[in-house]
């Protein structure tokens, strides 16, 4: 139902603000607002005098899940801003991958929503995005943005230089590890490539006897995040300089793509598809002893497998040439159809304060994206699940170095299926890993010439 | 006269009104627009612009769009070939004169009013690697296989699953055709000297022959359509192995492809249709 009366309800809204606030287009005003003091009355010099009040409700979709740090965090919002009503849906991932832009050509759409990441080249590239730099000014709760995130998040929030979203939460990877087989076999925390290798060998049993590793296995997925990563710490890159074609499929690429198979040739790791179910299931089995992921799986871990506390550690990722990673996370995005972008800009700013920040990392165990979160002590705490250790700063060391997914319109389907394929071919020994990579590049330069 | 008939109709057409704007608004005007974006570069939130047949040519000459139509064809060969005759020969069981008849109506039909989603989230947990399937495999020491990440077995592996939660809407339409032959023709048959095949042959396959086609056409039809299992059981992995024609209008729907999406459902519908029309100019004409 609710599908059917978003139109009526966002016209019926549009209706009240235009004959409300006319031309009220003007973000600036809005945009110091939210920082400094809640819009008490009879504050004449305070910027939040300068917000229109009328009433409005604004809708959000949120695909965090039930983990989410933004429901919450609503009620306190609307205490500031009494007259934002905020209507909060929960969708999950692949329902909002699938109902965001459909809604915004629809009509239907949200005011904010939480957007992955790897969405954004699409979704700006087609307009679906309202340009941040002209709601906010360039100001975020009472600082110019770039001053508020690291360089390389700044970068991934921009396209075409203008912001598309703000960063909410980030993803870098880094390598979880079973410290507890680690210990008993004596293994060191490797570093390198090759001491990754030696360590996956040494950690894979076969408990069957059937000849091939089924126990302490490493994970391999057949996907672009994953191999990413090492094409990253090789040197590579996903496309060349001028974003006009593919460079992965270089020497560095290839020999990345090899290296990520060699798991799968030497039985020290498994190919994670469709048939291994829920990877959880093979954390608490003892399938899988290794893995390479963002710091969202902490919060997955210490909720899916509280019972495993202490046997899991992380480490920085091991490299061939230089750290590296995919960067990516979760967005909060204003698409261009929605309807009281002011209201949704004071939330977006509300949800990137540092306390709100903070319960990104509190609430849903996933990694805050500001700097002023991520300087909080809160997120440098010993956690006794990891060994007492502080896995944050990793992930944090692995975020500065990462790299996002290219900003091209057809990135949707250069990296899946177009990249996917060729990772998954080669692991499933359909071919070489050049070949895979030359036919996914020829892809690619074909996709990019569109 | 004239106003009365007029007042009369009047009201007949009142009375159709709500079924004929729900068919122009959510059906037609869909049609006519989406035929109009399949020869559009369209991604729904920018006008659409004209770009002819491009969409189609872009389309036909694609590797893993000709890989779609084979894997699409693959499993309405394979689900065709399996599911009806296993329907067929179900009905014919259960027309029997037999001990829980009705339970085991029931037990056939179960599945088909389960949601598919549900019966293909089953079905990829019986092929998980330490599922059902594997264990019973183990269990007389055969290996177990990765029926879904094997190129050469995800395909079969959802036909099956797919054939599971379909057959019994074959079972209970064939039961229901079965009683409507009449008992005078096997009588007949019998004086005749028919034996069992014979019967079956000559009595039971032609007085089910408007069922058949029935089941066909619309079996074929649901089959091109095929995408939930493949949604919840591959994604259309690995490397393309069960991508079908509808996931990948999916894919480019969810890529912002519109127009390109539109061009898939068009080129369905005309596979679809040329199918349908074979089918009852062959096959349906003396019925």
């Amino acid at each position: 139902m609710s599908r059917w009366t978003q139109p009526a309800v966002a016209l019926a809204a549009v209706a009240l603000v235009v004959s409300a606030c006319g031309g009220a287009a003007s973000p600036a005003p809005a945009t110091q607002a939210p920082v400094t003091a809640p819009p008490a009355s009879g504050a004449v010099e305070s910027p939040a005098a300068s917000l229109d009040t009328t009433p409005v409700t604004i809708t959000v979709w949120d695909y965090y899940g039930e983990a989410t740090p933004i429901k919450p965090a609503i009620e306190g919002f609307q205490k500031e801003y009494p007259w934002i009503t905020v209507k909060y849906e929960a969708l999950d991932w692949d329902s909002m991958n699938e109902k965001f832009a459909v809604g915004v050509a629809a009509g239907a759409a949200p005011d904010v929503a939480t957007l992955d990441m790897t969405w954004i080249p699409t979704l700006a590239s087609n307009g679906v995005l309202e340009d941040l730099s002209t709601v906010s000014g360039g100001m975020l709760n009472g600082a110019p943005i770039a001053e508020q995130y690291n360089a390389g998040a700044d970068e991934a929030m921009r396209y075409d230089g203008a912001y598309v979203t703000m960063l909410f939460d980030f993803d870098a990877y880094a390598l979880y590890y079973r410290a507890d087989l680690f210990e008993k076999k004596g293994i060191a925390v490797p570093k390198s490539w090759d001491e990754l290798r030696a360590a996956a060998k040494t950690l894979a049993e076969d408990t069957n006897g059937d000849g091939k590793p089924d126990k302490s296995l490493y994970q391999v997925w057949p996907d672009t995040f994953h191999y990413s990563q090492f094409l990253f710490q090789n040197g590579g890159a996903i496309l060349t300089e001028d974003l006009a074609a593919a460079a992965f499929n270089s020497q560095e690429g290839v020999s990345a793509l090899e290296f990520n198979t060699s798991f799968i040739d030497d039985g020290s790791g498994i190919y994670w598809g469709p048939d291994q179910g829920d990877q959880m299931a093979g954390f608490k089995d003892g399938t899988l002893a290794m893995f390479q992921n963002g710091p969202y799986m902490m919060g997955v871990l210490k909720s899916g497998a509280p019972e495993m506390a202490g046997m899991w550690k992380v480490a920085t990722a091991p490299f061939s040439k230089q750290p590296g990673s995919y960067l990516g996370g979760t967005g909060l995005g204003i698409p261009v159809a929605a309807a009281h972008k002011d209201a949704a800009w004071l939330f977006v700013s509300y949800m990137l304060r540092p306390e709100q920040q903070i319960g990104v990392y509190t609430y849903a165990g996933a990694a805050p994206a500001t700097n002023a979160a991520l300087d909080s002590p809160e997120l440098t705490k010993a956690d006794p699940y990891f060994g007492g250790e502080a896995p944050f700063g990793i992930f944090l060391d692995a975020m500065k170095t990462a790299t996002h997914f290219p900003y091209v319109q057809s990135w949707a389907e250069i990296q899946t299926p177009t990249m996917d394929d060729a990772v998954a071919a080669t692991l499933l020994g359909q071919g070489s890993a050049k070949d895979a990579l030359d036919a996914a590049a020829e892809e690619t330069n074909a996709l990019l010439k569109k | 006269m004239t106003l009365a008939r007029l007042r009369r109709q009047s009201i007949g057409y009142a009375l159709i009104a709500p079924a004929m704007i729900t068919v122009v608004v959510f059906l037609l005007i869909p049609i006519v627009l989406s035929a109009y974006w399949s020869f559009t570069d369209y991604n729904g939130v920018r006008p659409p612009t004209w770009v002819g047949l491009d969409n189609y040519t872009t389309l036909l000459t694609s590797p893993r769009f000709q890989r779609s139509i084979w894997n699409t064809i693959a499993f309405v060969v394979l689900g065709m070939g399996l599911g009806p005759p296993l329907g067929l020969a179900t009905a014919l069981l259960l027309n029997r004169a037999m001990r829980f008849r009705g339970v085991f109506r029931v037990a056939f039909f179960l599945p088909v009013m389960t949601s598919l989603v549900v019966v293909a989230t089953i079905w990829k947990m019986l092929y998980n690697e330490n599922g059902l399937i594997n264990e019973i495999l183990r269990l007389f020491s055969l290996p177990g296989h990765n029926w879904l990440s094997d190129p050469n077995t995800a395909l079969p592996a959802i036909v099956v699953a797919s054939v599971w939660q379909g057959f019994g809407f074959e079972t209970v339409v064939f039961l229901a055709a079965l009683g409507g032959i009449p008992r005078d023709y096997y009588d007949a048959a019998r004086v005749d000297g028919a034996g069992r095949w014979a019967l079956f042959r000559h009595v039971t396959l032609p007085g089910l022959r408007p069922t058949i086609l029935f089941i066909y056409i619309i079996g074929i039809i649901g089959s091109f359509q095929v995408f939930d299992q493949i949604f919840v059981m591959t994604q259309g992995g690995p490397v393309n192995a069960t991508r079908t024609m509808v996931f990948d209008l999916y894919d480019k729907f969810n890529s912002l492809h519109l127009g390109e999406a539109s061009a898939v459902a068009y080129i369905l519908f005309v596979i679809l249709a040329t199918l349908s029309w074979i089918q009852f100019r062959f096959f349906g004409e003396r019925d």
